[in-house]
This record gives C-alpha cells, structure tokens and sequence, in this order.
C-alpha cells in the first residue's frame, strides 16, 4: 500500500514520540499512521487480556501519535476475535492481540486459523500456571498433594480454573501426564474464567484450580486459598515463595498462557518494523512495567520474528499436549 | 474516626470532584442511548482512569455505572425501549404510566427509587461486607441452577401473557444461548461452519432487536399517537414522597434482593430488575393492575436495580469475584491502581474503602438534580415528531450493536433478525422480555447443571439436600406450579356455574 | 403479521422438534455426564410441549384480560385499522439495518446513515424540509458522539469523518 522508505520510518519513529498529538501529517500516506488505528482483542471487557490491550493501546497512542481504539470482538473462545484479526484490511491501521488459543483452537477442530497467518509484532507477556488449592484444605506442598492424586481413584479429585479444553485444563493433563497419570483422573469441572473457578475452590466445590498465580491472587489474599506450586522453569519475582514444579517434585513440566501483538499476514514490512519498535518501547516503558508489576502479570518481550518462532513452538507444544490430553481432533 | 476525616479529604479534592459530576454526565447520556449498556459506558472508561488518581479512577467508574443503569430507565418511560437490559423488565409498565399521562411520576419513581436503592445498597456495603461475602462464597453451582432457574421462571410472572407463551418465548431465549461453542463441553452447537455463530448470539444486539428495532417496526405500521408531552413535565418529584410513605414494604423488599442479588457472582442488576419486578406482582395486593401503569413494580424493581450495583462490589472488594461484568471492570482498575482487592484493603487502605463508600453515597444523592436535567432534556425528544425520532434511533440501534460487539457487523444483521422476531411475537401476544430473560440467563443454566453434576459424579441429591439449595429449590417448584394452580382455580370458577 | 395460534404455536413446535433432532446428533465430552446435547433436547422438547399447547388453544384466556385492557386504554382513532399495505412498511427498518451491515464499509458510516435516516423519516410521512436536514445533521452528531465521547470508529469510506 503505502511505500516508505527505512529512513523515513526511523525518523517517523523518532518524531513521533516528539510531536504527539499536535503535527498531523501533511502528506496522507507518505507517514504512518496518518489516522486512528484499531486493536482488536478477542476477550471481554474486563479480563486481564483486556487489561493488557488497553495498556499497550494507550502507549502506542503516546508514541505513534494516533489514537488506537481497543474493540473487544468477543466469543467463540477467542476464535472470532482472532479471525477478526486475521481477515482485516492488511494496511496497518488495524492489529490485534494474540493470545496462546491460537496454538490450540485449530487443534480442537473450531478453526483453520494458525500463527503464520499473522505477521507477529511483539510478545508481551507470558503466565505460567500454578497449582492452588484451599487454604483450609489437607495439603500442605505439593509433594502432598501430589502424593494425594497418585492414591485416588480417578475422577474423584476435580479441578477446574477455565473452559473444557481451556489453557489451564491443558496444563492440568500435561502436569497428570507427567507424573505417569491418565489425562483424567482428576475430573475437570469448566468454568467461564478463573475468578469463578478460585470461587468454586472456596466453596468446596472443586479441589484444586490451575490457573496463573496472578489470577488467584486476592483469593490468596484473602486467606482463602493457596499456590502449591507454579509450572514454570522459574520462579516468579512477584511471588517468590511459590516453587516450581521442577524443584519439588522434579517434573520439568511447564506450559504458558501468552499474549502478544500481530497484524493480518500482508502488512508491509517497513510498517510492521514500525510497530515493532514501538512495542518494545512500550514494553521497556517504566508505565507499562509498573501496571504489569502491579496486577502480577509475567513480563516477557520477543520481536517480530522471535515472536514468530515462540507462536511455532507453542503450537507444536500445544498440539502434542492436547493430543495426549485426547483433547485434539486432529 | 481518624480514617473517616481522611476519606472525607481524599474525596473532596478538585480531581475527583470534577470526575464525580463529568462521569455522572457521560453515564447519564450513555445509559439514555439504546443499545449501549452500562457495562459498556464502564468498560469505555478504563483508558481514561489510566490518567486519574486511584480515588478519582474508582469515583468514574461508580458514578458513571449507576447513572447509567438510573438513565436506562429514560427511554423505556418515554419511548417504550430499555437504555439497559437493567430497565427491560419493566418498561411496558413505564411506558404505561407514561401514556396514562403520567410520564413525571413514572420518571421521577425511577429516579427517586434508583437513588434510594443505590444508598441502601451502599449501607450494606458498609456494614454487612464481610457477612454478606461469606454468604456469597458459600454458593456453588448447584444453587447457581437454583437461582438461575427462579429467574427464568419470573418470565410467566413480568408478561401480562398467556404463561404458556411466556414459557415458549421463555424457551425460545434458552435455545438461543445454545448457538456457539460457550457451553460446558466447548462444542460447536448449531453454528452451521459460521465464525460469528461460533460466537454464540450477544444479548445486547438481542434486547436492541426486540425492543428498539422492534417499536420503531411498530411504530411505523401504526398511527401517530394523540400527543401527550405537548405540555411541559410538571414536577418529577412531586408525590415521590407519598409513594415512600405508601409503599415501604415493595421498596425495601426491592432493597433487599438488589443487595443479595448484586452479592452473588454471575448475576446482575438485570436479574435483579427482573425478580424483583415478579415478587412485587406475585406479593401485590392487586396484581391485576400490573402492566396497566401501576407504580408498585416500578418501585421494587428500579430500586432493586440500583441496590444490586452497589453490593455487587462486596465479593470483588472482599476475594476480586466480580458480581456482574460492571465490578468486572472495576476489579482490574482497582488493581491497576494499587488498590488490591482483599480483606486487607479493608485494615491496610481503610481511608480509600471509606471514600469509595463516600463516593457512592454522593454519586446517589447527585444522582437526583443531575437525573431531572437528564429527564428534562430527553422529555424534548418525546415532544420532537415521530418521523424526526424514530429515524435517529434506527441508526442508534444499527451502531450501538455494532459497537458494543466490538465493530462486528453481525450484530447489525442480528438486530434485523431479532427486530423481525420481537415484532411477529409481539404482534401474536408472545413476551419478548421472557425471551431477553431466556437469554440472559440460559448459559447459567446450562453451565451450573453440567459443572454440578460433574462435581457430585452424576448424582441429583446436592440440588436437593444442600441447605440453601434446598430453599431455592422448594421455591422454584412452588413459583412453576402457581400458574397451573391459578389456571386450574379460574376453570374451577368459570365452570361452575355453566353446569350448576 | 397477525398469525393465528395454530400457525405460531405450529412454529414452535417444528422448531423445538428440529432443535431436538439437531441435539441429539451432538458428540458426548469425555468426563461430563451430560454433554452438550441434553440441553437444547430439554429446550427443544420445551418448545414442543408449548407449541402443540398454544395450538391447543391452552392459556388463551388470560390473554382475552390482557387485549380487553388495552382495548380500555387506547382512544377510538388508535383502533381503527390502518390499510394493509402499512402492515408491510414494517419491513422498512429491518431492511435498513440489513443495507447498513452490506454497504457501510465500502460507502461510509455517514453516506450510509443518511440515506436511512432519509428514507425511514420519509416512510414516516416527514416533509424533504424535515427529512433532509434530520439526514444530513443526524448521522453527523451520531458520528461525532460516538468517535469522541466513546471512542468508536465507525467506517470512513468515501466521506470519512472530518476531524
């Protein structure tokens, strides 16, 4: 569409930041963006997805000059959010946010949608999943727990944290999987979210829930529930006295719910080089580190093409994993 | 009392005062458009409280989200079309008054009881938080389907309808929430290969269809009503406090289920409208006026509304459960202002929880002057000609969906489809608000039943033994069977003296 | 669109029957008793139960109180029948909607809002010195309200929005 030149963007680039709101473009196309920008995000009002959009939105505004409008094009899970995406004009005035349902979605046999559909600007953050379970409950670690599920007959502990085949319901089974376990002998219980999930675990409803930390948050706060342990290959600065499951129980399982930004697949590259830029500038902004800081979210940066190959090796995780879960159609 | 001083000094700061009285005028015009909902006047504010202190962040959100749900109740008083899915329950009652030439007293009920809802729910944040989390911790799903099912069966109770159509429209709600893959098992249901089905059917685009889309459909196959608003609206206050004096039951009934309604996860001020409006009539001493312009249900109900907003912030002040989408949002400014939900926000931020309770009760009392300049400037549109109005809230309709579902245009052919559906059903005496009920709470339904019997392993005994499931049980028996007991008594009374 | 029972109750009966059958024909999930098919059944059965009732005539009476009521309330100049061809300007609106969904992206929220605001203040028996103004103003400050005050983009199209 538009043709610009490298140095042009850089200076754009440079000025951007400068001149804000004030200088508008003189020459139409010749400096994107010369009008509002739209991003769309496939999660509703409210969540942490949400959350995490409209912050970046609002530090690309601060630094492209143009307002982004943040749509939550909700529903599906995910699927019509991230077809939106996808079938937008390729123009760069519309761009969207990924999240790791798009390594799973075609999997279950919902779309055909995949990752190099998209031309990957940024990751922006990525939250392992913990185990937590009642804070009155029996289990003091995870070695407990752990030792509690082994001696159970299956279907008689339940977990729940998100929908069937949700993010969480796959780090359950691969956490199961791993300790020589069937994908289901612990019986999950789908939820609409992990708020309602950590609610269910306080009211006795379901044993453990394996949503991030970050999600359980203020039921931890609260004295109601507890993190055994994070499926991650570190443990999270936010919440330091939580173990990894590596350095209890030697399982070296870990699984992510990630977030990133992308554009349909035939967005110019000098355009996408630009937002790129401007994503890791937000990403290395001091607000962005302090909202990302304060709601316990995980902080994790890739450009374009390291973004790219983190969206691959997701899908292949993901695809042998809800493959063994029996999760998969494919 | 140190605390209290120092809530009263964080509230009364230039900033936050300036976002109070600004916020209250967008959640005024918002709530007043049909379509958008007060989720959405909040959720479009969550990129302004990135600029704003924490007090002044949370004093926009609570001040625009009750205006809002307060100013849903404008347009189905003049127009016959709910602002909000809050207000839908009861505008044909609304409208009723209005065209009885009643208009100032309908308006100023939804006023007046809004505001005083919205301060006996703020009470009951204040003083019963902590008690009325516990009891909204100790629900799980099994009376999530008790509760749910009681709020579909107020569906034969709001429609002044045969209650066998009531249960068709009902139904026909119910299968509409069937279509997508948002159910228990993640399945693909009546989707025919579309992504947008795959989405399942907003209820937004839903309620725009059958309700706004709908009158104007009607209005246009009808005459032009004799005009009623040629005269200025007289007082809207006037009589208000009659009403307090002569109704105190309906309206701290209305109080009362707000507050617990808005306390438990999952439903809203709609819900709340919606079952507080069928008590009244199912407790009044004269329900057959109901439907007729009769202020009983205007009042439980509008105050019922409003109390829910407010005490839908225990669970997520007390655990961050959002009680409705509103609070939904509301956790994450709170959060992304330092002002992280839990018990100790209480012991550790005192001042800030004080001048939240400061804000809502100010929200609630400017609610009143701000709402008669709000019901001033609306009752000109009214006075405007037809052909001028109805015109402008097509338009209205088509971009208030087509916002609300993020710039989907589905949401435009779904408001075509349903404005066709809400006019055939109306025209053959079928209820559209038990259809938009049906809707609103079918997912609940279906979710809690599935996620129960997974938990008792496929056993029915926890809907029934459980304690508080076993209330909420008796009492939804006792609600399906009453319209059969009522029919067979008036067949009882009709038949007897055609064999005697 | 006034359709006798026999014919809407019909309706609903085919319509829960097909819900039924297409419900029935949907895969178990592994772990959950009951699976995504039992739901639209019971609803489906629901609407069957319902619509042989309402074709059976059940439940009728209360809605004889009901349009005896309204009949009470409305005056004589509102009762009377309109002509039939008005019964079918119904269609308008929805027809309206359904050309805003096709043509707004490429044409423009305001080309397109003007030429409904146009049309349906005209079926509404508006003069041209009403209805031109309303469809020139109109689509503008909806435009405005919703770009500024709720920071929607509604399509550009030809005539983008000026500021």
């Amino acid at each position: 569409m538009s043709k610009i030149s490298r140095r042009s963007v850089l200076a754009g680039a440079a000025a951007a930041g400068a001149t804000g709101l004030i200088v508008r473009p003189a020459i139409g196309q010749a400096q994107y963006p010369s009008r509002p920008m739209t991003m769309i995000c496939p999660w509703g009002a409210g969540g942490g997805t949400d959350a995490t959009a409209r912050i970046v939105a609002q530090l690309l505004e601060k630094d492209l000059g143009q307002p982004v409008n943040v749509v939550n094009r909700t529903g599906g899970s995910g699927v019509v959010g991230h077809q939106a995406i996808a079938s937008a004009p390729a123009d760069g005035y519309t761009i969207g946010m990924l999240t790791v349902e798009i390594a799973m979605m075609r999997h279950q046999g919902l779309t055909e949608l995949k990752s190099t559909d998209y031309a990957a600007l940024g990751l922006m953050n990525e939250d392992p999943p913990g185990v937590q379970v009642s804070a009155s409950g029996p289990y003091k670690d995870i070695k407990e727990l752990a030792a509690a599920i082994k001696a159970a007959p299956p279907g008689k502990l339940k977990a729940s944290g998100t929908g069937q085949g949700g993010i969480w319901h796959l780090a359950l089974v691969g956490w199961l999987v791993a300790m020589g376990l069937k994908p289901d002998h612990v019986a999950w219980v789908p939820s609409n979210g992990a708020a309602p999930g950590m609610q269910d675990l306080a009211a006795g409803g379901v044993d453990i829930v394996t949503c991030s930390v970050p999600e359980a948050r203020a039921m931890i706060d609260a004295g109601k529930a507890k993190s055994l342990a994070i499926m991650a290959s570190a443990r999270n600065p936010q919440f330091k006295d939580v173990p990894t499951l590596n350095e209890s129980l030697g399982i070296n399982y870990s699984v992510g719910a990630w977030r990133g930004i992308g554009a349909p697949k035939a967005v110019p590259a000098d355009i996408q080089a630009k937002l790129t830029a401007s994503l890791k500038k937000a990403f290395d902004s001091k607000e962005y580190q302090d909202f990302m800081n304060s709601r316990g979210f995980g902080m994790k940066f890739a450009d374009g093409p390291g973004f790219a190959k983190f969206m691959a090796d997701s899908d292949t995780s993901m695809a042998s994993a809800m493959k063994a879960a029996g999760l998969s159609k494919a | 009392m140190n605390t209290v001083i120092q809530a009263f000094g964080l509230v009364f700061q230039p900033d936050v005062m300036i976002a109070i009285v600004a916020s209250a005028f967008y959640g005024l015009t918002v709530g007043a458009l049909p379509g958008l909902s007060a989720t959405m006047a909040t959720a479009l504010l969550v990129p302004v409280t990135f600029y704003l202190s924490p007090i002044a962040a949370i004093a926009t959100i609570i001040t625009a989200s009750a205006m809002a749900i307060f100013s849903g109740d404008i347009p189905g008083c003049l127009l016959r079309i709910p602002g909000t899915p809050a207000s839908a329950a009861y505008t044909d009652e609304a409208y009723a008054m209005t065209r009885k030439g009643e208009a100032e007293t309908a308006l100023g009920i939804c006023l007046w009881f809004s505001a005083l809802g919205g301060i006996a729910g703020t009470l009951s944040l204040m003083l019963i938080a902590p008690l009325l989390a516990e009891m909204a911790l100790s629900f799980s799903t099994y009376e999530n389907f008790w509760l749910a099912m009681l709020g579909l069966m107020c569906s034969t109770l709001v429609a002044r309808s045969s209650p066998i159509k009531a249960i068709a429209a009902m139904l026909l709600g119910l299968l509409i929430t069937c279509i997508g893959i948002d159910n228990p098992g993640g399945v693909p249901r009546f989707t025919f290969g579309s992504t947008d089905l795959l989405g399942g059917i907003e209820v937004i685009p839903a309620l725009v269809g059958v309700f706004a889309l709908a009158e104007v459909m009607r209005s246009l196959t009808e005459r032009e009503p004799p005009k009623l608003e040629n005269r200025r609206l007289g007082s809207i206050l006037k009589g208000q406090w009659e009403l307090t004096k002569k109704y105190p039951k309906q309206q701290a009934r209305g109080n009362l289920i707000g507050i617990i309604i808005g306390v438990l996860p999952g439903a809203g001020a709609d819900m709340a409208a919606w079952v507080s409006y069928a008590m009244a009539k199912r407790f009044s001493k004269t329900p057959e006026k109901f439907g007729t312009g009769h202020p009983e249900g205007l009042i439980e109900a509008g105050a019922s509304n409003n109390a829910s907003l407010a005490s839908g912030w225990v669970p997520a002040l007390l655990f961050g459960i959002p009680g409705d989408t509103i609070t939904a949002i509301a956790i994450g400014v709170l959060y992304m202002k330092g002002l992280n939900p839990g018990p100790t926000l209480f012991s550790s931020q005192a001042s800030s929880m004080y001048a939240l309770y400061i804000i809502f009760i100010i929200g609630n009392i400017i609610m009143i002057p701000l709402g008669i300049i709000m019901i001033r400037l609306a009752s000109k549109v009214v006075g405007a000609p037809r052909s001028a109005v109805m015109p402008v809230i097509m338009i209205f309709c088509a971009v208030g969906a087509f916002a609300t579902a993020g710039n989907n245009l589905f949401a435009v052919y779904c408001v075509a489809i349903f404005g066709l559906i809400g006019f055939v059903m109306e025209k053959n005496g079928y209820p559209v608000a038990a259809m938009v009920l049906g809707i609103v709470m079918g997912t609940m339904v279906e979710q809690s039943f599935v996620t129960s019997l997974i938990k008792s392993d496929g056993s029915i005994l926890p809907f029934f033994s459980r304690p508080v499931s076993s209330v909420l049980a008796a009492m939804t028996f006792g609600a399906l069977l009453w319209p059969v007991f009522v029919w067979t008594m008036r067949r009882l009374r009709t038949e007897r003296p055609a064999t005697a | 669109m006034l359709l006798s029972d026999r014919v809407t109750g019909g309706v609903i009966a085919t319509l829960g029957a097909t819900a039924f059958f297409y419900g029935s024909k949907l895969p178990p999930v592994p772990g959950q008793q009951v699976g995504p098919s039992a739901f639209p059944m019971v609803v489906g059965a629901g609407l069957v139960l319902c619509g042989v009732m309402i074709v059976l005539g059940v439940g009728r009476h209360f809605e004889e109180v009901a349009e005896a009521d309204v009949v009470s309330h409305s005056t004589p100049e509102e009762l009377e029948p309109l002509p039939a061809w008005r019964n079918w300007l119904a269609l308008l609106p929805p027809a309206l909607l359904i050309f805003y969904a096709l043509v707004s992206e490429k044409l423009g929220f305001l080309p397109t809002a003007a030429i409904m605001v146009l049309t349906a203040s005209l079926a509404f028996g508006a003069r041209p010195k009403l209805a031109v103004p309303l469809a020139i103003i109109a689509p503008f400050v909806i435009n405005l309200i919703f770009l500024k005050l709720l920071r929607v983009p509604l399509p550009g199209g030809l005539l983008p929005f000026p500021w």
